[in-house]
Order: structure tokens, then C-alpha cells, then sequence
């Protein structure tokens, strides 16, 4: 059968960071293809450059039999790749009909002829099994409907190769149930659907054949019937140890912050734990199983709803951020440039931004020469280079940034540090830094809530390893019991 | 000794105005001797007094990453109150209050709308420049408050070292300001809040309370500025600091505020608000006409952008 | 993504709606003189030159942008065509001279804000500042007069008993309705100010819509002023005075939002219908037309407030 879409020796370099690895696989017309593994695996790489974002650095593509060069998402489009991502491309102020006919609109002298553009989107919106009325605005449906809207689009589009991203990360069931009817239904019509996931009982039910990516390379490409989620597990997760981090060896004390039917819908609901001083408590599960919002709540970003919590014995309900650092909570968070640095300040105001109280005097201003020693003190203890407290942060690579964030929240010493994806998007180095740090906090008796999606990070560093999957806390389990695929079990099931 | 607190609001920002005053005023003494006269030099700094509480204003909403229209009327409104009450025989200390009262109540009608009720701060100042221009308006019927007691002009007149006493304490005013924002933490925690508002109420600071106590201090300020114009000019009147706000936000921006908020500096938007004054007053002394001072500023400010933007494609932000 | 306002404001045009037939029909009741055809001329033409504005700054508040320019605009086009009308120059040059000169002012606002990146308050508010001077000095502060007669008749003169700059504005208004809804270039500004991004991996040449819109924008204004130099028989710096102000209420109350993607010419219509009715009840009335700045004061932030709750109850559920 000749593939629709070739994939051939692909490569990918970010700087130093090779991302992807002579990585070749076909995907068939009338197929669903899916492509699995963990995160940091490359997988969203890969769809980047499928749809035109990114040009490889070696390798080819094929579409056809024929090689192509995308010159950008424009030129994807036209040649019948679309993407979906999990940020939606929509214009919420206009209607479906508009959203999924957007610049192909049919028209007499530039006007659009409004009745045969709806007929058209409901077409469209037929073509994917959808009833959806095409005269309402888009941002009243559902982020389920929406996504149709955007599938209906790109049919619309005659895209030949679908590429979905995390299609069910923010469905409900019933909607991820849907979807899947309409990626059957497209199937069937010939269209090549290209699903990256990590949700294995998804994809296995799913899709006709399933590659793995693992550190940016390809380790096989499988027909779904004959493996089986073990075998993905095995396949996703196995690889040549690395030197890791290992968890402190201290024993844990006494609790320290014990959570009891902590909720806050829709996000989470019934969670309980404890975390002991000292102890490094991984939370693992999916993204959108609720472990951020967990976070936030503890760190008073977000208030609870249901639940209560206690710090070092007594009631602790934060209502804002400040109560909780004040308390002696710190959050690292996962969105570093959203959330965290303060882009066009220098390394030094982002270091000292949370704990400006130490380098005050007494009346209330800012001491620079001890701005200037804290802050430095940070940095080098933590390695950051250029070692210039004066830069602009923005200038600094993605792991750098990540340690001055994490200089932020030493100074603040606290005795609970949430740390939330600590090294995502960090090279090896950093991310050595990183642990090293950690375990140091550890061992001398703060607690660590440890947010991550890396598994072997969770692993290496953690005591107890708390699993979430749809925003329930499912299992906590020791150290002795927590492997990857136990994991995985309970997160991904 | 002198931090740099983000690329934009830089010493060198303020270093490069400096210098291009420096170059003006020189180019000026040299063209027209005039210049350098005392009654000239005066002149401009009197012709100062008015803009630069403005500036520092419009500098401090600016960092905070807002924007405030309604300045210019703040000015007018503070200004008709004051003088309609000294002319009802309320003793000075109580008019100035009141004028002083009524631009903070304005400031914290501002605060409250952007802070509690999350409303654009264009929008908001906006609504509220018509608000008290209006009121301004209605309270004076459109006329001109005079017949002031001789205290209070005595007030806008007094010299000290040949200086209206109006310019010390703005100068004054100015060097407390540019260093509070610089130093006092929680008038620098504006620069955080300016560049990333959700970042810094994660990193414990009270972003809301730092915003609206920030447009209030904007408005008191307008009512200085008030106070100086109603007591040399002798009056109260509607129509005072029409376009005002806008010469304002121009001299911050020249001074370094970004619109985008988190970047700004009291002493560049002073330099900013010289830096017009001396075009302006060449433009009087070359004898043309001295219409010529809003096509400057403009012509001004759209070169600082241009720079600005060519200065930002060379140094390779990353986005 | 953005939140859609789209259901907020047809609630909002509703209300308006009630509040300008109220407020006709307490006047009607009240004041004999008010529901005739005179006053309604009157009514319309003492709002006609805001309503040009209003037009084009539709489209660029539409965008998600801001147009503080075309206040000075208007009597620059003014001025313009008054100083060549003067010099003697016949009427169709001058006015296309003029307004060729608005357009390519409207274009530098548009490469500033596409090309160098800059926040187009700034940009226009740099244009305005410059055109404001230029305009005083160009007529050194008084009117420029001596205008050839049949100047004043695009001002002064009617058709079919209408005014003349009614119908010109009547058909402005027709013509970038029917195209800012129906017509699929125009309607990229939807696609501009709902989501710059999908717009342009959609295939929208944004900095050339945005040209566009800019320089409709400003020839708009200059429309106006040459309307108002043929209805005055002067051209002068202070025509449209703070007009920029009235002119983004109307649009505002008239459902746009200033973050962009909403908006409608039907929408600012009626905005500009109920502040020039407002006006005119205020001086009918006696009530003090120094009312009228706290009275849109009052409209803007209440309008605001109430799209803000609306949109925040809506997205509640």
C-alpha cells in the first residue's frame, strides 16, 4: 500500500539538544497512526515538523512518494496535513459556519453568500458525525465541540493526514467517546489520522499501528492488535540508565503538611496525604489529572473548596499566595515564563522577588549591595551561567531560567517547597543542578512535593510516590513498590 | 550604585536624553544668546511645573502596567474645587484638601474599577476623564473661578533663589519619587507587577492593593499639579490640562515606560518632559511659531518608538 | 483563548435600543418641537462629523486596535483642502489632494504599528500630537476663508431635501456595514482582533488588513473634514476638538470591545444615535448641556461594567 506520509531518517536539533533521532516511520492513507511516549520524548517535534512549524535538520519528508519541503504551516495546510493542537486556532467571536469555512469562504464579488456557507459548515460538520448548528458562536460550545469545529475545519480543508495532539487531554469521557467515533468514521473514508498520545488504552483501542518514541528515537513501530500496553510500557520506559539522583537516605520526620478531602471542582476532588519533614513526596499522573491545581491550592493561588489542610500541627487555609509563603510555602511553577519569571527584569530582581523582606531595611528600602550578595550567593550556588546578576532574564537559556526560579523560592526558605515540573525544557546539566539541590533541601528537613512528569525523575528522588489520574489521588506508594510500569498502571488506566 | 532594573527603563536610556539635552541647549545658546538669559531659563522651568507631576503620574501608572486618561481633567475638576471653595470664604488649608480630596476620590473610583471589577484601564480612565471634566464644567457653568485671596496666589508667586517655590517642590517631589520607585519596596514592587501580574502575586506581593493605591497617588499628583496652576494663574477653570495626559504618557514613554507596563523611570520622563520644553522654547526663541510644540512632541515620540524598535530587532530578544 | 463577547452584546444593542426609544419618546412627550423632521437634521447633523469618525474607527477598534489621530485628521483635511481651494485649485483636485494626503497619513500609523511593533495608542497618539500642531501653524491659529462658491455646496447643499453630508454619510455608512459583515476581506478584521495568531497561520496578511483599516480610518476624518470646510465655509484648527473621545464612546457603547473582535457598524450607529440624541436633550431640556461629559463619563464606565458582569455570569455556567 503506498504510504500517504513518509517519514525518513528525521532529525531535529535545538543547540546542543538533539530532539530527534533518525526517526522513520509510513503512515497509510485510511489509517489511524499513533504515536506514543513519554514527555521529552519528541513527539510534539515531530508534529511541528509535520505540520510546517519546524523544518528537520536531517532526514527527509514524503508525502506521496514524493519529497517536500514545508515552508510553513500555510503550505502544510494546502498539501492536506492539518493540525490540531491542544491550544485551539479558533476565533471564539464567530460563528462555526465562519470558524470552519475561515478564508474559503464561498462568495459572489467578495460577499459572502451567507446560506450556501452555512450549508457548506453543516456539511462539514455531517462529514464528522456532527449535528452542531453552524449559526451559533463558537464560544459557546464546549471545548469538546470546539475541538469538532476544528476537525470539521481541517476536513474542510481536504487535509489528508490528521495530526491531533492530546485530543482527549481536556475531554470529558463522552466526549473523548465521540471523538473517537468520528476518527473511525474519517478512517473509514480514507483519511490517515496521526494521534499522539501517551493514553495507552486509548490508542491501543484505537489505532492500526502504534510507534514509539523515546528520547528522540524511534524504538518500534507496532500493529496495535499484536502488542499489548505492557509491552508499550516496557518499550516507552526501558532505556540505558543514566546516572540519577538518588533520594536522600535520612529518614523522614514527623508530618508536616497533612491534606485531608481536599477539592476543588471540577479540577480535584477527595485528596489525602500526608508529607513528613524531609521526605520528597513525587505526585505523578497525566497531564490535566489535577496535580498543578493540587499544587495551587495548597500554595493558597486558588482556594478550596472542600477539605482542609494542616502545617507543622496547626490549621493552615491560605487565602492568598503571600499567607502561604509567609507560612513558609514556596511554589515552583511549571509554567516558568507565564507564571514565574519576571521576563524583563534583571536575574537579580527575579531572585529576590519573593523574599524581599530580607534585603529591606528598616524603613522599608531596598538594601542593593545586599540585593546584590544574596542574589549572587544564589546563582553561583546554583550555577547559573552567564553569572551576571544583572542581565535581563529573558536572555538566559530555558535551564538557566529555571534555576534563578528556583533561587526565587531557597531564598524564601521555606519548610514545604512544591516543586512543579521542575525540569521540563532543562538540559542535562540543569537538570543535574536541579536534583542536587532538591536533595540537599530534603536532607536538611524541608518537605518536597515533587510535580512531575518525568518518571525516573520521580522515581530517583522520591520516598513516596502519590499517583493521580481525572483528579483523584488513586495510590500512594512507597518507595520499595514504585517502578515505572506500576506507575503508569495507575496513572494511565 | 545605580541598578538597572530592566533593559528599557536603563541608565543608559536616561544617560542618551541627557546627552541629547545637553546637545539642544548647547545648539540653542549658540544659535539665539537669548537662551541662556535667566528670564528664559526661568521661564521654561516654570513652564515645567504644570507637566512634570503629570509625568510622574502617568510614569507610575505606566510601570504598573496600566494607563491613566483622566489626568488632564483630574487637574481641571481639583483645581475648580479648590478655588470654588476659597471663594466661598473656606480657609486655605481646607480648599487645598479639598481639591487634594477630590482628585483622590477620582484616583480611587480609577483603582477601584480596574482592581475589584477587573475593567481595562483605557476604558475606566476614559469614562472617568469625561466624569470629572464634566463636573468641572458643571460646577463652574464654564467660567472661570477668580477673585482669590491674595494668600494663596502668593503661594504660585514666591520665589526662592530666584525659583518660583512651585519648581523646588516639584524638583523635590521628583528626586523623592525617582528614588522610592527605585529603592522603596513597596513602590518598586510595581516593576513586578507591571511585567507580570499573575508572577507576582505567586511571589507573595500584593498586586491589587500596589494598582489602586498607585492610580489614587496618580490623581493626588494631578492635584498638585492643579494646586500649582490654580494659584499662578490666579484661577480656576474647566478647561485646564486639555491633551495634558497625553503630553504626559508621551514624555514617560520617551523617559522609557513601556505601554506593555514593568519598565519606567521618574527621572527619564522628567528629562522627557525637559527635552519638549527646551523644543518648545526654541521653537519661541527661533521666532517661529509656537504651535510648533505638539508637532515636536509628536515628531519626538515617534522617533524615540522608531529607535526603540530598531534598538530591539538588533538585540535579539528572545520573545 | 479570548473569551467571546459575542453574547454579551446583543443584550447590549437591545438596551440601547430601549434606552434611545425612551428617551425619543420622553422628548417627543415633553418638548412639541422635538419629533419633527427639523429637529431630527438638526440632531443628525450636529453629530455627522463624529459619525464619519465613528465609521472607521469601527474598523480599527474592531481589529483590536485604537485610532487617536482622526481628531486632528478632520481639520487637517480641512485645512488642506481650504489652503489649495484658496491657492486655486479646482474643487475635485483639492478635495482628492486632501484626501490622499489622509490616507498616507493613515498608512504611516499602520506601518509603525505592523512594522516597528508599536502599540498603536502610541503611534496614533504620536500622529495626533504632530497633525494638532500642524494644523495650528498651518493656519497660524485663525479661519481660512475665501473658498470658491460651489465648495459649500457639499456642506450646505441638499438632495431631495436632504442634507448633503447625510447622504454622503448615509451611504458610508451602507456601504462599510453591508461590507464589514458580509465581505470576506473586510471580515478578516474579525479574524485580526479575535485571534492575531490563528489569524495569520489562517492565511491572513495581517499588516496589509491593517493597512487597510487604517487608512479608511483616517479617510474617514478627512471625509468629515472636508465636510465640515465646505458646511462652515472655513477651515479652522479646532474643528472636531476632542472628538476622538465621543467617538470611541460611540463605538464603545455600541458593543465593541476595545480588546477587538466584536463590534458592528449597525452597533455604532446606534451609539452615535443615542449620545446625539442625549446631546440634543440636554440643550432642549435646559439641562445644562455641561452635563453632557459627565453624562458619557457615566455611559462609558457604566456600558463597560455591564458587559463585564454580563460575560462573567455567562461564562459561569
Amino acid at each position: 500500500m503506498n504510504a500517504l506520509v513518509t517519514l525518513d531518517g528525521v532529525s531535529k536539533r535545538y543547540g546542543q539538544n538533539t530532539v530527534l533521532h533518525d526517526v522513520s516511520f509510513e503512515v497509510a492513507p485510511g489509517s489511524i497512526h499513533a504515536v506514543v511516549g513519554e514527555n521529552g520524548a519528541g513527539k510534539s517535534t515531530l508534529m511541528h515538523i509535520l505540520g510546517g512549524l519546524h523544518r528537520p535538520d536531517g532526514g527527509r519528508l514524503l508525502l506521496d512518494g514524493k519529497i517536500v519541503r514545508l515552508k510553513g504551516p500555510l503550505d502544510a495546510i494546502e498539501r492536506g496535513i492539518s493540525s490540531v493542537h491542544q491550544e485551539l486556532s479558533l476565533f471564539p467571536n464567530r460563528t462555526v459556519a465562519q470558524n470552519i469555512m475561515v478564508r474559503r469562504e464561498p462568495t459572489r464579488a467578495g460577499f459572502v453568500k451567507r446560506s450556501e456557507l452555512e450549508a457548506r459548515a453543516t456539511e462539514a460538520l455531517a462529514r464528522v458525525g456532527s449535528g452542531i448548528d453552524p449559526t451559533l458562536p463558537l464560544g459557546r460550545l464546549g471545548i469538546g465541540e470546539q475541538q469538532v469545529v476544528e476537525i470539521a475545519r481541517a476536513l474542510e480543508r481536504r487535509a489528508r493526514l490528521l495530526v491531533l495532539d492530546e485530543p482527549t487531554a481536556a475531554l470529558t469521557d463522552q466526549d473523548a467517546l465521540r471523538l473517537f467515533e468520528v476518527l473511525r468514521d474519517l478512517r473509514a473514508k480514507g483519511v490517515a489520522v496521526l494521534y499522539v498520545s501517551h493514553r495507552l488504552p486509548e490508542v491501543l483501542a484505537l489505532a492500526d499501528t502504534i510507534s514509539v518514541l523515546r528520547d528522540g528515537r524511534l524504538v518500534a513501530t507496532l500493529v496495535a492488535a499484536e502488542t499489548s500496553e505492557d509491552e508499550l510500557v516496557r518499550l516507552m520506559v526501558g532505556r540505558e540508565p543514566e546516572p540519577l539522583a538518588e533520594r536522600s537516605v535520612a529518614e523522614p520526620g514527623p508530618d508536616l503538611l497533612v491534606v485531608s478531602n481536599l477539592g476543588r471542582a471540577p479540577a480535584f476532588a477527595d485528596v489525602n496525604f500526608s508529607l513528613r519533614r524531609g521526605e520528597v513526596l513525587g505526585f505523578a499522573g497525566l497531564i490535566g489529572a489535577g496535580r498543578t491545581e493540587v499544587a495551587r491550592v495548597i500554595f493558597g493561588a486558588d482556594l478550596l473548596a472542600t477539605g482542609s489542610m494542616t502545617l507543622g500541627g496547626e490549621p493552615f487555609s491560605p487565602r492568598t499566595p503571600r499567607e502561604a509563603i509567609a507560612l513558609g510555602v514556596s511554589y515552583l511553577t511549571e509554567d516558568r515564563r507565564g507564571l514565574g519569571l519576571f521576563l524583563g527584569l534583571s536575574l537579580r530582581d527575579n531572585v529576590v522577588a519573593a523574599s524581599q523582606d530580607a534585603v529591606v531595611s528598616r524603613f522599608g528600602f531596598l538594601r542593593p549591595r545586599r540585593l546584590k550578595e544574596v542574589a549572587m550567593a544564589l546563582l553561583r550556588r546554583l550555577d547559573v551561567r552567564p553569572l551576571d546578576d544583572e542581565r535581563e532574564v529573558s536572555h538566559l537559556s530555558g535551564g538557566n531560567q529555571q534555576k534563578v526560579l528556583l533561587a526565587r523560592w531557597l531564598m524564601a526558605t521555606p519548610r514545604v517547597l512544591i516543586a512543579d515540573e521542575p525540569t521540563r525544557g532543562v538540559d542535562v546539566g540543569a537538570k543535574q543542578r536541579i536534583h542536587a539541590e532538591l536533595q540537599g533541601l530534603s536532607r536538611s528537613g524541608v518537605g518536597i512535593i515533587l510535580v512531575s512528569s518525568d518518571l525516573r525523575e520521580v522515581l530517583s528522588l522520591s520516598h513516596r510516590v502519590a499517583v493521580f489520574r481525572a483528579g483523584r489521588l488513586v495510590r500512594i506508594l512507597e518507595a520499595v513498590e514504585a517502578n515505572e510500569e506500576a506507575v503508569m498502571r495507575y496513572a494511565a488506566l | 550604585m545605580v541598578e538597572v532594573f530592566g533593559k528599557r527603563a536603563g541608565f543608559g536610556r536616561e544617560a542618551v536624553l541627557l546627552a541629547t539635552i545637553l546637545a539642544l541647549a548647547a545648539g540653542l545658546a549658540v544659535a539665539r544668546p537669548g537662551f541662556l538669559a535667566s528670564e528664559n531659563l526661568i521661564s521654561i522651568a516654570t513652564g515645567m511645573v504644570y507637566d512634570l507631576p503629570l509625568a510622574m503620574a502617568a510614569t507610575l501608572v505606566l510601570v504598573v502596567g496600566g494607563i491613566d486618561l483622566s489626568l488632564g481633567a483630574v487637574l481641571a475638576l481639583s483645581s475648580v474645587v479648590t478655588t470654588l471653595s476659597l471663594r466661598s470664604g473656606v480657609p486655605i488649608p481646607l480648599a487645598i484638601a479639598a481639591g487634594l480630596g477630590v482628585a483622590a476620590a477620582v484616583g480611587a473610583l480609577n483603582g477601584l474599577l480596574v482592581t475589584r471589577f477587573r475593567l481595562a484601564p483605557f476604558i475606566v480612565t476614559l469614562g472617568t476623564m469625561s466624569l470629572a471634566r464634566g463636573a468641572a464644567v458643571v460646577l463652574t457653568s464654564g467660567y472661570m473661578v477668580a477673585g482669590l485671596p491674595p494668600a494663596f496666589l502668593a503661594l504660585g508667586r514666591e520665589r526662592l533663589l530666584f525659583l518660583p517655590v512651585a519648581i523646588w517642590i516639584v524638583v523635590a517631589l521628583l528626586l523623592f519619587g525617582h528614588v522610592l520607585l527605585r529603592r522603596y519596596r513597596p513602590l518598586h514592587d510595581a516593576f513586578y507587577v507591571g511585567q507580570n501580574r499573575e508572577a507576582a502575586r505567586l511571589s507573595g506581593l500584593r498586586a491589587d492593593a500596589l494598582t489602586a493605591s498607585i492610580y489614587v497617588t496618580s490623581a493626588v499628583l494631578a492635584g498638585v499639579a492643579a494646586l500649582f496652576m490654580s494659584s499662578r494663574l490666579g484661577m480656576g477653570y474647566a478647561r485646564f490640562g486639555e491633551l495634558a495626559e497625553l503630553r504626559a504618557i508621551a514624555a514617560a514613554v520617551l523617559g522609557g515606560a513601556a505601554f506593555s507596563g514593568g519598565a519606567g523611570s521618574i527621572l527619564g520622563s522628567a528629562l522627557g518632559v525637559l527635552l519638549l520644553a527646551l523644543i518648545q522654547n526654541g521653537f519661541v526663541l527661533l521666532n517661529a511659531s509656537i504651535h510648533w510644540q505638539n508637532v515636536a512632541t509628536g515628531l519626538v515620540l515617534l522617533l524615540a518608538i522608531s529607535i526603540d524598535a530598531v534598538r530591539r530587532r538588533f538585540s535579539g530578544e528572545r520573545a | 483563548m479570548p473569551r467571546s463577547r459575542l453574547s454579551a452584546v446583543p443584550a447590549q444593542q437591545l438596551a440601547l435600543v430601549f434606552c434611545i426609544v425612551a428617551l425619543s419618546g420622553f422628548m417627543a412627550v415633553t418638548y412639541p418641537g422635538f419629533a419633527s423632521i427639523e429637529n431630527a437634521e438638526v440632531i443628525a447633523m450636529g453629530f455627522v462629523f463624529e459619525g464619519f469618525m465613528a465609521l472607521g474607527m469601527t474598523l480599527v477598534i474592531v481589529t483590536g486596535g485604537i485610532d487617536l489621530s482622526v481628531g486632528a485628521v478632520l481639520p487637517f483635511s480641512a485645512i488642506l483642502t481650504a489652503l489649495l481651494l484658496r491657492a486655486g485649485v479646482p474643487v475635485p483636485p483639492a478635495v482628492f489632494g486632501a484626501l490622499t494626503i489622509a490616507a498616507l497619513i493613515g498608512l504611516l500609523n499602520a506601518l509603525a504599528i505592523s512594522g516597528l511593533r508599536v502599540h498603536p495608542f502610541i503611534v496614533t497618539l504620536a500622529t495626533m500630537l504632530s497633525l494638532k500642531g500642524l494644523n495650528l501653524v498651518l493656519t497660524g491659529g485663525g479661519p481660512i476663508t475665501g473658498m470658491p462658491p460651489g465648495f459649500a455646496w457639499i456642506g450646505q447643499g441638499r438632495l431631495l431635501g436632504v442634507p448633503i453630508p447625510l447622504v454622503l454619510f448615509a451611504a458610508m455608512a451602507v456601504s462599510l456595514g453591508l461590507l464589514l459583515r458580509h465581505h470576506r476581506f473586510w471580515q478578516q478584521a474579525y479574524l485580526i482582533g479575535g485571534n492575531p495568531r490563528a489569524a495569520r497561520t489562517s492565511g491572513v496578511r495581517v499588516s496589509f488588513v491593517l493597512a487597510v483599516v487604517y487608512v479608511v480610518s483616517a479617510l474617514c476624518a478627512a471625509t468629515a473634514g472636508v465636510i465640515a470646510a465646505a458646511t462652515h465655509g472655513s477651515a479652522s484648527a479646532g474643528f472636531g476638538q476632542n472628538a476622538e473621545l465621543r467617538v470611541i464612546t460611540a463605538v464603545v457603547i455600541g458593543g465593541a470591545s476595545l480588546q477587538g473582535g466584536s463590534g458592528s457598524i449597525g452597533g455604532t450607529l446606534l451609539g452615535l444615535s443615542f449620545l446625539a440624541l442625549l446631546y440634543n436633550a440636554f440643550s432642549m431640556t435646559g439641562v445644562s448641556t455641561y452635563w453632557q461629559d459627565v453624562a458619557t463619563g457615566a455611559l462609558v464606565l457604566g456600558s463597560a461594567l455591564a458587559t463585564e458582569l454580563v460575560t462573567r455570569r455567562r461564562e459561569r455556567r
